[in-house]
């Protein structure tokens, strides 16, 4: 099997399984509980909730443990809007994921709803956002990687510009995909969520960093958990899973972005010797280390998709929900990528774990199948 | 008091000689309905009776049994003594149940089988009516279009029931013989399989994928769909068949503007072959006609002229929005409209024939040989029970 399609989710690392495993099996006990085991699994979340704070340059109360990617988006817009005074402007970025981009357009009845388009490689424009900034913004939404492309924003001049036009705004940060894979500082945004499994870890635990001060109403009510913003039985093992994740990825830094990197460069160049395959998003050595989207003239991306499944090689049309509709990729549209482009688009995601080998064989199986599968096309 | 279902059954008393086979059929169908209910069922004087069902359970097993096709209707009804008292104190109960206090019209509606009761029909009526007006001072008779309809069968028990549920109408299932159904994944022919297994046929099933344009889900669709049609029709022989390669030849062999056409020549003519395999004596096809270019007129003569079975396409006249209507009644619409690519979609040429003729297609289709393709296609196929 190579597995290509580590930004849909990645495959957990022994280390994090191991942990899951203590805290069902030995740490099981609630933290919220008087006697000392329990005390014991509430260290140990307090534990992981610090070394996540470091890894993020914030504070341990700042960060809430949540279910995920989504919940974390959903907290975060619901969240900071909910606590807010009057009904202004809120941008949301053109290429959002819909836990944002949804969760955006349903306030877009009581807010202004304004769209901040991105250049063609998928990245924010900067310049374009500058002008839609104004007294009124209450909030901005926006990715730190493109999930489709793996073009990166650059949080810390989006964070400034912010500052300076339009002060009283919230920034958030959807660092689902970003997150570790290239250098971030939370301190440049108000608002960042992260996900579990995309680095590594289980399924079903995330977190949300929220700034200091902000003002903020918690989301599901009851026991009180999580400074009583997010109630719930503390998920001892999703997030001690996820803590032995980050350590090893940052225990691992430079190697697993290396790694990443390397088969990236590797395969887009695999991919570039082939006829009519065109890059889209960032030049290869720019963006994420983790992410190549390429469009392959005179195939359908799902086609080639299955096909190449057959071969125990697996990737992604990039656009899971909409891949059937012809045009339907709302992302490769904000970005220009239309027609034939879009159509035969394929999204490969790496992870540490793959290897340069790996690359070579999936070029040379593309190339193979392209001449079977050009064959055939509508007419 | 016991819990017992009544079953009534319609169409199959016009049925002379052949009528025992009809009930053991819908007896059969009933067994296989509620597998599992720990059920008996007695059939006498043109009646079902299913007894032995614990009574939290018989709305289920209502449930099933309105599925089953044969059946007219049912009620679930309770079977106590022929002693009038018992049978006052338990009607008494069940408009109390029913009417909850509030105001409703209704009427008794009696039936005495056993001659020996004392009371006759005329009788059981006036007098239990009585007995429910003078308990339930909310109550009013209205013998035309009651609310309520109390009704009490004197038999070897004396049955009481309110409710009459409808059932799906129909033949048994098996009492018409086998055919093959072309099933694609769309709305259509869920529908169809649904409306001849209505008339009493068993099904087999054919569906034809092509990978890697079409994927693992779609194959997984057809299965549920066929899933969803088996709990009216019952099981299900589904044959899955590889037609990458019958496509692939027809695309770059045949002309453009045929290679729908001919791609529905080829299926039929496999069907017909599985068919014949597995005892099936017609085809049924999801077909309506003018719907697309592949249903017109001309087209549907050309793709009969390519088997010798008759082809059944019981929604020919109907319109779109009749067929989504049973669709949605029997649960196959929100299974259908899942958006995955079937076969049909991938190679469809942008300027189809809509008017074909019989003798040139019988040409395109000479020009290539694929009775090779065709025999390896049905090596290849894949056999599941669905039930």
């Amino acid at each position: 099997m190579i597995y290509l399609d580590n930004s849909a989710t990645t495959r957990t690392l022994p280390e994090a399984a191991q942990a899951v495993q203590h805290y069902m099996t030995e740490g099981f006990f609630n933290p919220a509980a008087a006697y000392s085991p329990a005390v014991e699994s509430e260290r140990a979340v307090n534990g992981a909730r610090s070394r996540l704070a470091s890894a993020l340059h914030v504070t341990a109360d700042e960060i809430l443990f949540t279910s995920g990617g989504t919940e974390s988006n959903n907290m975060a817009i619901l969240g900071s809007l909910g606590a807010m005074r009057g009904k202004g402007r809120i941008i949301v970025s053109a290429v959002e994921h819909p836990s944002v981009y949804e969760v955006m357009r349903a306030k877009g009845k009581e807010y202004e709803l304004v769209e901040a388009p991105v250049n063609k490689e998928g990245a924010l424009d900067l310049n374009a956002l500058a002008g839609l900034l104004n007294e009124n913004t209450q909030l901005v939404s926006c990715m730190q990687v493109n999930n489709e492309t793996g073009a990166v924003n650059d949080i810390a001049a989006l964070g400034r510009l912010v500052k300076k036009t339009a002060p009283q705004a919230l920034l958030h940060v959807d660092g689902v995909q970003g997150f570790l894979k290239v250098p971030f500082d939370a301190r440049n945004c108000d608002l960042y969520s992260i996900s579990g499994h995309k680095f590594h870890g289980p399924k079903g635990v995330g977190a949300l960093y929220v700034r200091k001060g902000t003002r903020f109403i918690g989301g599901q009510i009851g026991g009180g958990q999580e400074k009583n913003l997010r109630s719930g039985t503390t998920n001892t093992p999703g997030i001690m899973g996820m803590d032995a994740a980050l350590q090893y990825y940052l225990g691992n830094l430079d190697t697993m972005r290396g790694n990443m990197r390397e088969c990236k460069l590797r395969l887009a160049k695999n991919l570039l010797a082939i006829p009519d395959v065109f890059i889209n998003g960032p030049a290869p050595e720019e963006g994420a280390p983790h992410i190549l989207n390429a469009s392959f003239m005179g195939v359908r991306g799902e086609v080639l998709l299955h096909a190449l499944e057959e071969k125990k090689i697996y990737v992604s049309t990039g656009s899971a929900c909409s891949a059937h509709k012809k045009g339907k990729n709302r992302i490769l549209n904000a970005m220009g990528v239309i027609g034939d482009r879009q159509e035969g688009a394929i999204r490969f995601s790496f992870s540490a774990f793959n290897t340069p080998e790996e690359m070579d064989e999936t070029a040379e199986a593309i190339a193979g199948l392209l001449a079977m599968l050009r064959r055939f096309k509508r007419r | 008091m016991e819990h017992i279902i009544l079953v009534r059954y319609g169409e199959i008393h016009l049925k002379g000689l052949n009528r025992p086979f009809f009930e053991r059929k819908l007896i059969e169908g009933i067994h296989n309905a509620l597998a599992g209910f720990g059920a008996k069922v007695r059939r006498e004087q043109g009646r079902i009776y299913v007894l032995g069902v614990s009574d939290d359970r018989v709305e289920e097993a209502c449930d099933n049994l309105t599925r089953v096709f044969g059946v007219h209707s049912v009620s679930p009804a309770a079977s106590v003594e022929k002693d009038w008292n018992v049978i006052v104190e338990t009607a008494a109960k069940m408009v109390e149940e029913e009417t909850a206090g509030g105001k409703m019209t209704f009427k008794v509606f009696s039936r005495r089988a056993d001659k020996r009761f004392p009371m006759n029909s005329e009788n059981i009526n006036h007098e239990l009516g009585h007995e429910l007006l003078v308990r339930f001072p909310n109550l009013s008779v209205d013998v035309r279009s009651p609310e309520l309809k109390v009704c009490v069968e004197i038999r070897d028990k004396a049955f009481l029931y309110v409710r009459e549920i409808m059932g799906a109408g129909g033949m048994p299932t098996g009492t018409a013989g086998r055919a093959a159904l072309l099933i694609s994944g769309g709305i259509d022919s869920p529908v169809a399989g649904y409306l001849m297994a209505k008339r009493g046929l068993e099904l087999s099933a054919v569906h034809f994928y092509s990978y890697p344009y079409t994927s693992e889900r779609a194959r997984d669709k057809v299965i549920d769909l066929a899933r969803l049609v088996s709990r009216y029709a019952g099981p299900i022989r589904l044959h899955l068949v590889p037609f990458t390669d019958i496509q692939l030849a027809i695309y770059e062999q045949c002309p453009p503007k045929e290679t729908t056409i001919l791609m529905r020549r080829l299926m039929m003519r496999i069907a017909e072959m599985i068919a014949e395999k597995d005892g099936a004596l017609a085809l049924i096809t999801g077909e309506a006609l003018g719907q697309v270019a592949s249903q017109t007129l001309e087209s549907l003569c050309v793709t009969d002229d390519a088997v010798h079975m008759p082809v059944f396409r019981p929604l020919i006249g109907f319109d779109k929005e009749d067929i989504v209507t049973i669709a949605k009644k029997i649960n196959t619409f929100e299974t259908s409209i899942l958006p995955y690519e079937d076969c049909c979609t991938v190679f469809v040429p942008q300027h189809p024939v809509t008017k074909p003729d019989v003798k040139k297609l019988r040409e395109s289709e000479a020009m290539v040989d694929f009775s090779e393709m065709i025999e390896k296609a049905i090596a290849a196929t894949e056999l599941i029970d669905v039930r």
